[in-house]
């Protein structure tokens, strides 16, 4: 696919009204019903839990197929190992073709579309129908599923009305209790004649042999007993162990998939249960289980994606992405969508089918908690990225940018400069309308920021080190590339701050870009070249703590350089060391403030409605969450919280330049939940969402809140 | 002995309660008779309201218990209780006995391994479902925990059941009875007859 299709295909879900609607509907509601159904859970412990076993299964893949295969066959099955989709569709066929069949029910399954049998079939001359009804709109369509668990989620009632219409020959209402009834009449009479039934499985279990179906609207356990002969299509991650395996898996896939304690209907089918035949005559019942591998082993022999093998299918990942719910699954372009898909997609399909639409992930990492197998999906893309960069290389202007400029702190810095001469003619207001920056230049971005005439580092150089008082702990400020040259009034602020409750600041001149927009964009070796020259400036300035205004900068300096630098040992001790005294800065300052090791700062009353933004990365890499909010109390604000803080504000680094349309549609949602407070102010602590809310609010013009940084805030009021 | 049977009564009324709740919650009419005989007048009661003409049930001990062919004889709808593949599909009431019900998600247990229990819970737009009070247990896993104990002897076919058959598939809203019952009447028995297993 190329980039150009998947823009278009973007820009034509952008327009689509309807479908923005729906999938926004659900994604607000999923979160409250989701959270209702948890309720006498305890989440983490749950998601610990089945990420182990799963793990564990995905270790023991092949030992436990065999295992699978000899107790289904024991206890009566017919399991057939298929290597490729191709070898799937075959066997089927032939069963089929071998028992004269002419009539199929099949419940849902993405094992089933993932092989593309319904085609293989079809063209057989079988009349093959869906019975979920989701599933049998699609069908009735011709369209892929747009979610794994809600695949029509993306048509309206008046859309499946038209559809059914056409079917029944007949002119239905847009009244959804009508439809269901026309679909259950329909499909009731297919059920009745169906000599075949097919279907998934949403667990193997390898000790019993049997397969567990979760379903809601009882075509599973009609496919599964009307006619006697059933097909099973397993994909190999769907094995465990043990039998007592199945609680933790049926206590979180319905909870996270539909906010349900328990789906309507769950089955366990232990080898062929009693049949009988249309004229209630007593017959052998035939169940053949199709295990499909089709890239799966090739995932579990990978020890970084080997970790997508504990997906349990509940969908979580893209009812949560703020991408997914702009435009939907079909624009991933293949049977798995959103987050997990990307992955899934890149080893079922080749890897060549997922280079395209991992760009599509925003980065801001919020699916990882939700995942019931705690897959790091965020981490899985990312290095997806990395591979797909190292196969297909970045463009030539983005390689050269970070091989030879980003590595080198003195020319990217001096660039940074010459942009903040040569922009002049463009500025207005402190904002440009056209950024003259090497990394941007697409049309349409608009209220971008200036560089700074003066960079943060120059005041350092220029104040001097400030006296330091006698035992004074000694703090030294990274800075990130916004606030040293965009934002260095972030900087200085801080200093204040820090100074007025007793700490010496230091700015180690040697400092650079901490390199995660590299590793984002699939260069990690420039990143961690960059952070060879981070370790050292840092090291020689000899401080006791290191703190950023900038919360990517903060997880990269403490949780991504230890991994990135690994490969050599001293330097891992020594970003071990670093990252010990990396400290986010409203955590710093509120933890220094309250265990009493700093003098008690002094604040002027701040008589303002604040609402605050929870940035993805502080949030969710760094789990910081309360301490900004104290501040902001301590300064005596007036906090009042928007709905959704912690959803993206669409920043996202380059995101917002490559996909700025989308970009602009989640920060809309943004801005009207933080409209919707009154607030006079909104706060952040992450220079990226400064970045792109004051953009949009500017867009938005008088009366519009004002965004400002945290520490901005509090240097104010002293 | 008399206040330890007062005590496990209390004990299966709470549970019957914590039952009735979860299980209402999902969409499922829950009643509790004292014995074979006063399920049998609600079973006639539903079968009343529902105007049901024929009525299918499977051979199963509980539903033997209710001697719902005496009761009924020739006042009353048709009940077929054999050549369920032919009466099932325009039965409008289907009866079943169940083995479990847990209190957690409100759901029903049952070994479906004979296929005459799956009909009549699938095919008839109302499902009555029949369970011994005495066997309600409080969470998914300790019903689970009922059948590892020996693994070997897992049921073929193994149905749990939350509710009647529902969608969410149109615009997420919530549609009870595709292609399952629309729905699911409990009734607890706290002693089945003398037939009763």
């Amino acid at each position: 696919m190329s980039g150009t299709t998947i823009k278009g295909d973007i820009q034509a879900a952008l327009t689509n009204e309807s479908l923005r609607r729906a999938l926004g509907r659900f994604a607000d509601a999923y979160l409250d019903s989701r959270e209702a159904a948890y309720q006498k859970k305890d989440f983490s412990a749950l998601r610990e839990e089945i990420a182990a076993l799963k793990s564990q299964a995905a270790g023991r893949m092949e030992e436990l197929a065999g295992q699978f295969a000899d107790e289904a066959t024991r206890h009566g099955a017919i399991v057939f190992r298929a290597e490729t989709a191709g070898q799937a569709r075959e066997y089927i066929l032939n069963l089929a073709r071998e028992q004269g069949i002419k009539t199929i029910v099949k419940s849902k399954s993405m094992a089933s579309e993932e092989i593309h049998l319904n085609k293989c079939l079809a063209e057989a001359g079988m009349d093959v129908v869906e019975t979920d009804l989701g599933e049998w709109i699609i069908q009735l369509c011709g369209q892929r599923p747009s979610h794994m668990v809600l695949p029509a989620i993306h048509m309206t009632r008046g859309e499946v009305a038209g559809v059914f219409s056409r079917e029944t020959r007949e002119d239905l209402p847009p009244d959804i209790p009508r439809l269901v009834k026309v679909a259950r009449e329909n499909l009731r009479q297919k059920f009745l004649k169906a000599e075949m039934g097919i279907t998934g499985a949403n667990i193997a279990v390898a000790e019993t042999g049997t397969l567990v179906m979760v379903t809601n609207e009882g075509n599973g356990r009609l496919t599964t007993t009307l006619p006697p002969l059933h097909v099973a299509i397993v994909g190999l991650e769907k094995l465990v162990a043990r039998f007592s395996d199945v609680a933790p898996i049926l206590e979180a896939l319905p909870r996270s998939a539909t906010s349900q304690q328990l789906t309507s209907y769950v089955t366990m089918l232990t080898g062929p249960a009693p049949a009988v035949d249309a004229f209630n005559t007593p017959v052998q019942k035939e169940m053949h289980i199709v295990l499909l591998d089709n890239g799966r082993t090739e995932m579990q022999r990978d020890y970084v994606f080997k970790e997508a093998l504990q997906c349990i299918r509940c969908a979580s990942c893209l009812n949560v992405c703020p991408v997914f719910q702009l435009v939907g699954g079909h624009v991933f372009g293949h049977v798995y969508t959103g987050g997990i898909g990307t992955i899934l997609t890149a080893f079922f399909n080749g890897m060549e089918n997922a280079a395209e639409i991992q760009t599509l992930c925003l980065g801001c990492e919020r699916c990882k908690d939700f995942c019931p197998a705690k897959i790091n999906l965020p981490r899985l893309i990312s290095k997806l990225r990395t591979r797909v960069t190292r196969e297909k290389g970045l463009p030539l202007t983005q390689r050269l940018v970070l091989k030879n400029v980003l590595t080198n702190r003195q020319l990217f810095h001096a660039l940074l400069r010459a942009v903040s001469a040569a922009q002049k003619p463009f500025v207005k207001e402190g904002t440009m309308r056209h950024l003259p920056f090497f990394l941007a230049g697409q049309a349409g971005v608009k209220n971008l920021p200036a560089i700074a005439k003066e960079p943060l580092r120059d005041r350092f150089k220029k104040n001097g080190g400030r006296e330091a008082e006698r035992n004074a702990l000694r703090t030294g400020l990274f800075a990130g590339c916004l606030s040293d040259f965009i934002y260095p009034e972030i900087g200085t602020s801080m200093v204040k701050v820090l100074e007025h409750v007793g700490f010496e600041v230091v700015f180690p001149q040697g400092q650079t870009c901490c390199g995660y927009p590299a590793r984002q964009l699939g260069a990690p070796e420039v990143m961690a070249d960059v952070a060879r020259q981070n370790l050292e400036a840092f090291e020689s300035a000899g401080v006791d703590y290191i703190l950023t205004p900038c919360p990517t900068c903060t997880h990269s300096l403490k949780n991504v350089y230890p991994e990135l630098l690994a490969g050599d040992s001293a330097l891992q001790v020594r970003a071990a060391a670093m990252a010990g005294k990396v400290c986010d800065f409203a955590e710093f300052v509120y933890h220094q403030g309250k265990g009493g090791l700093v003098q008690k700062p002094e604040f002027k009353p701040l008589n303002k409605k604040v609402t605050y933004h929870d940035s993805c990365h502080l949030k969710r890499s760094l789990g910081i969450t309360v301490e900004p909010r104290e501040l902001l109390k301590m300064v005596g604000a007036d906090l009042v919280e928007m709905s959704f803080s912690d959803r993206c504000c669409g920043f996202g680094g380059s995101y917002s330049i490559k996909y700025h349309e989308l970009s602009a549609h989640i920060l809309d949602q943004k801005l009207a939940c933080i409209q919707e407070t009154g607030a006079d102010l909104v706060a952040v602590e992450c220079p990226g969402c400064l970045m792109q809310l004051r953009k949009g609010l500017a867009d938005r013009g008088q009366g519009a809140p004002e965004a400002k940084f945290l520490a901005e805030i509090l240097a104010d009021q002293l | 002995m008399r206040a330890k049977t007062e005590k496990v009564d209390g004990e299966a009324q709470t549970l019957y309660e914590a039952f009735k709740l979860n299980a209402e919650a999902v969409s499922a009419r829950v009643d509790r008779a004292a014995d074979s005989l006063e399920a049998a007048f609600k079973v006639t009661e539903i079968v009343r309201q529902v105007g049901a003409k024929k009525v299918v049930a499977e051979p199963s001990p509980l539903v033997d218990s209710l001697g719902l062919d005496a009761l009924w004889n020739e006042s009353g709808p048709s009940l077929h209780r054999g050549n369920l593949r032919l009466h099932a599909p325009d039965a409008e009431v289907g009866i079943s006995g169940l083995d479990l019900a847990i209190v957690e998600t409100g759901t029903l247990v049952q070994d479906a391994t004979c296929i005459g229990g799956r009909l009549v819970s699938m095919l008839p737009p109302v499902h009555v479902a029949l369970v011994r009070t005495d066997r309600i247990v409080a969470t998914l896993r300790v019903a689970l925990d009922r059948y590892s104990g020996n693994l070997n002897g897992l049921p073929p076919y193994l149905a749990f059941i939350s509710g009647p058959s529902r969608t969410a598939d149109i615009e997420r809203v919530l549609t009870i009875g595709v292609h399952g019952p629309g729905e699911l009447r409990i009734i607890f028995i706290d002693r089945p007859g003398v037939e009763a297993v």
